[in-house]
């Protein structure tokens, strides 16, 4: 059932505050991580209807009364909603233990929940409005987790990206305005219908530059990405992991390209504009990445860059580069979550995220320096690691559509990339160990075993990378490549 | 028109000084006296409901929330705002409202629109029948809120306990 994905997370939710009172650790650890493990499941048991499908398009009735809940699945979110699914079911594995010295565990899982409920509503709405909505419900859950900490930076950062967001919004739901006030109709589909009777080539225009700027803001692109470096460190580990691994993603990437591509219809020079933003993206973030000491701020920066990439591919428009930029998308979003987490763990161990004050720690931690080797390797797209292949789809696509000049700068980001990660792996965990941290120890097991699961996924979809392209991202790529055409024949 | 653009000019200035005031009791009477605004605008542009809602509810009932909450706190320590602040925003806010009224002059004229029909039932079933999925969505943004706040005044609650 599609409509689980948006009601189990917020039913959970609804109930943790109050089961928090009884038990404080043990039912909130099993409740919320049995919830993600349902969605999980329910997101693989989808990918046969779709295959077969195409599409689904479910309605709910409110006690036999006709209601307008109606949810439109196609590849490309039923492949969203598996991310989301997977990376946040290790990210809550990792909270079980990582959460003890935080405590009030219920109120934090009920605020995570809450935001994977907005980012699958707004995965899955068929509607402008909605999506807008569902955004809001993403954002104000995650404004709260990234200050949960409540010290004087997590309030500060937090503060700033409340502001940032709220700015991003008003011209996300600017554009949603233009769009109803022309075609007098907030559906993607009536939308997209209405904007083809139309001839409004400059009004639209206008609106996609509305919504480039409210979404590119969420997604952090350069030059919209001032917040993202303050808020992400600031916040715990695994909300760190799930803003920079699934957060900008589904609010920025998947909100902004959604629209482009199933309503407004994709352009050659709004194509260009992104490609550009998106390559400009992926070298100054690199380029940021190279000088910041907190390992947490070289991983907010290396998300911008890496966005950079998804959206390079995206952007691109062939069936190949938006495969790859999708690819990728799945990629960074396991192998970001994985590093975010990783930096819990080093945190947790040693109590500093400096990388100046760190050294040798691979000795002493050898399970958190493997996984964060497998995970750094994979973001940089070292073979045959899972990063690879989408880099490598991505700079074939340009390739093939004669844009050399952005594949050039792709694989130069990417040396850029690897520098950088290795920057961390060598301060962090080779070289000789200092005295202090000679007596530390591995971190507790659940953190260490999501760290793992993630660091297994970015090897086994490298080594199985064709039955994982075939299975989940070709689906999702057709269904973007066709476009408006695609939302037309939805049968809504 | 005359009345419309000083109507505007009333919110922009009103919002700004909501912004701007240090004390906490103006600008939530500056916000208030936007929202009052806004809502005129709203009943002169045929959405009634909206209008309705903005005055009751952020002109009326937030506004009273605000002061009861301020005549709540102490004072303490005072914050200071960094200086750059100070310059930065207002620059900002001229450069947006010139070129927002540049943009906007020139689109709304040319904003061309498909003949729409108008949404047939009451306001009430409209909300139920053809936009119920958004009052899923504000159920979770209302639910998001309650729970930041038991997330975020934890600390005090434990503090008393101790």
């Amino acid at each position: 059932m599609v409509f689980s994905f948006i009601v189990i997370p917020l039913l959970v939710a609804a109930f943790l505050p109050i089961i928090g009172k009884f038990s404080k650790k043990l039912v909130p650890d099993v409740l919320t991580n049995a919830a993600l493990a349902f969605l999980l499941f329910n997101s693989i048991l989808l990918v046969k209807p779709i295959f077969n499908q195409g599409t689904i398009v479910q309605n709910v009735n409110w006690f036999g009364e006709k209601v307008n809940l109606q949810v439109a699945l196609d590849g490309f979110n039923l492949f969203m909603l598996f991310t989301i699914s997977l990376v946040s079911l290790c990210i809550s594995l990792f909270s079980i233990d990582y959460l003890e010295h935080y405590g009030h565990k219920a109120n934090f899982y009920a605020l995570l929940l809450v935001m994977i409920a907005g980012m699958n509503g707004l995965v899955l709405v068929p509607d402008l409005f909605s999506i807008y909505l569902f955004l809001e419900v993403a954002a104000v859950a995650s404004y709260a987790l990234v200050a949960f900490g409540l010290g004087y930076d997590e309030l500060e950062a937090s503060f700033k990206y409340l502001m940032l967001s709220v700015v991003a919004s008003a011209f996300a739901l600017l554009g949603i305005t233009i769009l109803f006030g022309m075609t007098g109709s907030l559906s993607f589909q009536a939308v997209a219908q209405g904007l083809q009777d139309l001839n409004a080539r400059y009004v639209v225009g206008v609106c996609v530059a509305f919504f480039i700027m409210g979404f590119g803001l969420k997604a952090a692109l350069v030059p919209f990405h001032a917040w993202l470096p303050d808020a992400h460190p600031s916040a715990p580990a695994p909300i760190s992991a799930m803003l920079s691994g699934l957060l900008i993603k589904v609010s920025g990437v998947y909100a902004l390209f959604r629209i482009i591509y199933s309503v407004i219809g994709m352009t050659p020079v709004l194509s260009q504009v992104l490609m550009a933003l998106g390559t400009i993206s992926m070298v100054v973030a690199a380029l940021l990445a190279l000088g910041q000491k907190d390992v947490k701020r070289m991983l907010a920066y290396s998300s911008i860059s890496q966005v950079g990439y998804i959206v390079l591919g995206l952007a691109l428009g062939t069936p190949l580069g938006i495969a790859g930029g999708l690819f990728h998308l799945f990629n960074h979003a396991v192998a970001k979550g994985l590093l975010f987490l990783n930096s819990g763990s080093i945190q947790h161990i040693t109590g500093t995220r400096n990388l100046d004050e760190l050294g040798g720690l691979g000795k002493r931690v050898p399970i958190t320096a493997g996984t964060n080797l497998v995970g750094a390797l994979s973001i940089a797209g070292v073979p045959p690691l899972a990063g690879f292949w989408s880099k490598l789809i991505i700079v074939i696509a340009l390739i093939q559509a004669k844009q050399f000049g952005y594949a050039l700068v792709a694989i130069l980001a990417s040396i850029l990339t690897l520098w950088y990660y290795l920057l961390i792996q060598r301060k962090a965990f080779f070289g000789k160990i200092s005295e202090k941290w000679l007596h530390i120890k591995e971190a507790p097991f659940w953190m260490s075993a999501a760290n793992v699961i993630l660091a297994l996924i970015c090897i086994f979809v490298g080594i199985f990378f064709t039955p994982v392209f075939k299975t989940w991202i070709s689906p999702a790529a057709e269904a973007l490549a066709k476009g408006i055409q695609q939302v037309l024949m939805w049968g809504i | 028109m005359v009345i419309q653009i000083l109507l505007l000019c009333g919110l922009i200035i009103f919002s700004g000084l909501a912004i701007l005031f240090k004390d906490l009791l103006k600008a939530a009477l500056s916000l208030a006296v936007a929202s009052l605004f806004l809502g005129i605008i709203f009943f002169r542009l045929n959405a009634p409901y909206a209008g309705v809602f903005e005055i009751s509810v952020v002109a009326g009932l937030i506004t009273v929330l605000f002061i009861l909450t301020i005549a709540l706190t102490k004072k303490e320590g005072e914050v200071e705002e960094a200086k750059l602040a100070k310059v930065v925003f207002p620059l900002f806010f001229i450069l947006f409202l010139i070129i927002d009224g540049l943009v906007m002059k020139s689109l709304l004229q040319k904003v061309p629109s498909l003949p729409s029909g108008p949404e047939a039932g009451t306001f009430g079933e409209v909300l139920w029948k053809q936009r119920t999925f958004d009052l899923v969505a504000q159920i979770g943004v209302i639910f998001a809120g309650v729970l930041a706040v038991l997330a975020l005044f934890r600390k005090k609650e434990d503090d008393k306990d101790e």
